[in-house]
């Protein structure tokens, strides 16, 4: 009778419900298809050195080139192949922004319950560290802390991206918590000899389970922007090759309007992807609402 | 002697603060003393707002009192803490009003059975198991083995209302609270859960509190009734006297307000 149970009945039930949903089945859709690039990443640099998307440099070119049968999408101002680097940034992305927003919704739904749940100060307390958290200006917050540390490392970047993105999920949680809590099943858990961490992990937390995974999927959808955005303004992770690293090489060595093969891909990628997580998100709060409200 | 004995049992809700001025209270339960004998049905009746459900509550410990004491079997359990208080609620246990809310949605009937021997440490494995079946079949509930892995809102109100049932009878406790446990039902099925408590009460020499506001339901199920008016008991005796004799003019206007007194009778 563990979390993990109640994760796989909830889906099981409400696929047929998400089915229904055309726009959540068009993101799920674009959704697969970039997983699919993701995982084909490894692959070019074992057939050749030179299709490593960070240190693999065509010997024989020097300058950026479009697509040919060599490099299917062309390569950078060095020589670099393009695909491997759309492959490795796909890659990048769904680390990211999955990895962000696992962190962020699991610390939003442990201070929502605890919040909701104990009520009194310790909630006073919870939701004035959100409310400040929630006035920070996400990027330009990041960026200072960026300027602060010279270069980034991409974990650095997931947790700032996951330290911000928190308060929007503890309130929601935090709401959901405080009408739970008032359900006569909480009351007969207490009956029957429940302590708070009972009835918090075994009563209350399956319950707001669905509004969790919705913001998950809402949440990967932003970091995979905000990743994407300090790239290209050059305060990403310099050993990684994702989108937003991308566009900023091709910004910054003066390609943005002569490499339409060189800026296209990553940047209808970015908004794809992010797209396809928000319709996810979208279609399953379709599901989870009306349910809500049902007692 | 008395399984149960209440002193001057107070309970006082703050309620919302006024813009000036201070703080309102509300007396939920004032000054109300009663026994409850081993193997009875004690019936609290009483209008909406009286105060039953908050003296149930207060018995259970799931509300610490205002003052006055509880005695459990000879112990004051306002002084419970930690494994005390865990062992007294093994011997105590509640049937709600409204079993639609009172099981977890997202728990199966065996999860809701089981719940109560999981936190007591009483059973595991295949006694587990064997006990919760048990318990469904005491409530029959038949075949239970099909029902154990139903989920409440794939049951019907009468079946749900077992399920709960069971679940508070699994540990074997001594003292059950009810808690208007049919007023949710429809009328159809409401005669068979009150004679499965009836038969249950005799089965594990259960004592019962039994709140309702509905007194043909309190006279066919009690022994001995006390009417609760404003937080307070106006009378109490057993249910000839309270019913066919009432001394109190709150009890008679109670009365007067049940046409079909006669209409449950027993089978
Ligand atoms: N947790 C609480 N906080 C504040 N006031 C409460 C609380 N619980 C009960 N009360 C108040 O105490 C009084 C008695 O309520 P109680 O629920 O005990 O009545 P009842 O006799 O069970 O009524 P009903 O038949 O409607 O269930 C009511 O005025 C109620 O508003
Ligand atoms: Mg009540």
């Amino acid at each position: 009778m563990g979390i993990i149970e109640y994760a796989r009945t909830s889906i099981k039930e409400n696929w047929s419900l998400f089915r229904r949903s055309r726009m959540g089945l068009l993101g799920l859709a674009i959704l697969a298809f970039f997983a699919f690039l993701a995982l084909l990443a490894p692959i070019p640099r074992l057939i050749d050195d030179m299709y490593h998307p960070m240190v693999g440099v065509d010997p024989e070119i020097s300058y950026s080139t479009p697509p040919s049968l060599r490099h299917p999408m062309g390569t950078d101002f060095m020589g670099r192949d393009l695909l491997s680097q759309f492959l490795s940034g796909a890659q990048i992305a769904f680390a990211v922004g999955i990895t962000a927003a696992v962190i962020s919704v699991l610390i939003g739904t442990a201070i929502g319950l605890t919040s909701g749940y104990y009520g009194g100060k310790v909630d006073a307390l919870l939701m004035r560290l959100a409310d400040i958290v929630l006035v920070l200006p996400g990027l330009p917050f990041i960026i200072v802390i960026a300027a602060a540390l010279g270069k980034m490392s991409i974990w650095i970047i997931v947790l700032l991206i996951a330290l911000l993105g928190w308060p929007g999920v503890a309130r929601v949680i935090r709401a959901q918590t405080l009408s739970l809590r008032e359900r006569p099943f909480v009351e007969a858990a207490r009956v029957a000899g429940a302590g708070d961490r009972r009835i918090l992990l075994h009563h209350l937390a399956p319950n707001v389970l669905p509004l969790t995974f919705l913001y998950a999927a809402l949440g990967v959808s932003g970091a995979i922007l905000t990743e994407a955005s300090l790239s290209f303004i050059g305060l990403g992770d310099p050993s990684v090759v994702s989108w937003g690293m991308m566009l900023q090489w091709a910004f910054t060595t003066g390609h943005t309007f002569r490499a339409p093969y060189w800026i296209l891909p990553p940047g209808l990628a970015i908004s794809l992807l992010s797209l396809s997580f928000y319709l996810v998100g979208r279609a399953l709060e379709e599901i989870i609402n009306p349910r809500l409200r049902e007692p | 002697m008395a399984l149960i004995t209440t002193e001057n049992l107070r309970k006082v809700f703050p309620v919302r603060k006024r813009l000036f001025g201070g703080q309102e209270y509300v007396t939920a339960v004032d000054d109300v003393s009663f026994k409850i004998h081993r193997r009875e049905v004690f019936g609290l009746v009483g209008e909406s707002g009286s105060g039953k459900t908050t003296c149930g509550r207060l018995l259970l410990r799931l509300l610490e009192p205002t003052s006055g004491s509880i005695y459990y079997d000879g112990v004051d359990i306002t002084k419970l803490t930690g494994r005390e208080l865990l062992s007294f609620r093994r011997r105590v246990q509640m049937i709600f009003q409204n079993p639609y809310e009172s099981l977890n949605p997202r728990f199966t009937v065996y999860d809701s059975v089981a719940e109560p021997l999981i936190i007591q440490r009483i059973a595991d494995g295949e006694e587990r198991r064997r006990r919760v079946i048990e318990a469904l079949e005491r409530v029959r509930l038949t075949p239970a083995e099909s029902l154990l892995r139903r989920y409440p809102h794939e049951l019907s109100g009468g079946q749900r209302q077992r399920v709960a049932i069971a679940r508070a009878l699994v540990t074997e406790p001594d003292f059950v609270v009810a808690d208007e446990p049919v007023s949710m039902l429809d009328v159809s099925i409401r005669a068979g859960i009150l004679n499965l408590m009836l038969d249950l009460r005799d089965d594990l020499d259960l004592t019962m509190l039994f709140i309702t506001h509905d007194l043909a339901v309190a006279r066919y199920m009690c022994d001995r009734i006390a009417v609760m008016h404003k937080g307070r008991i106006v009378e109490l005796g057993s249910k000839e006297d309270v019913i066919e004799n009432p001394q109190h003019p709150y009890t008679r206007a109670l009365l007067s307000s049940v046409p079909r007194l006669h209409s449950l009778s027993k089978t």
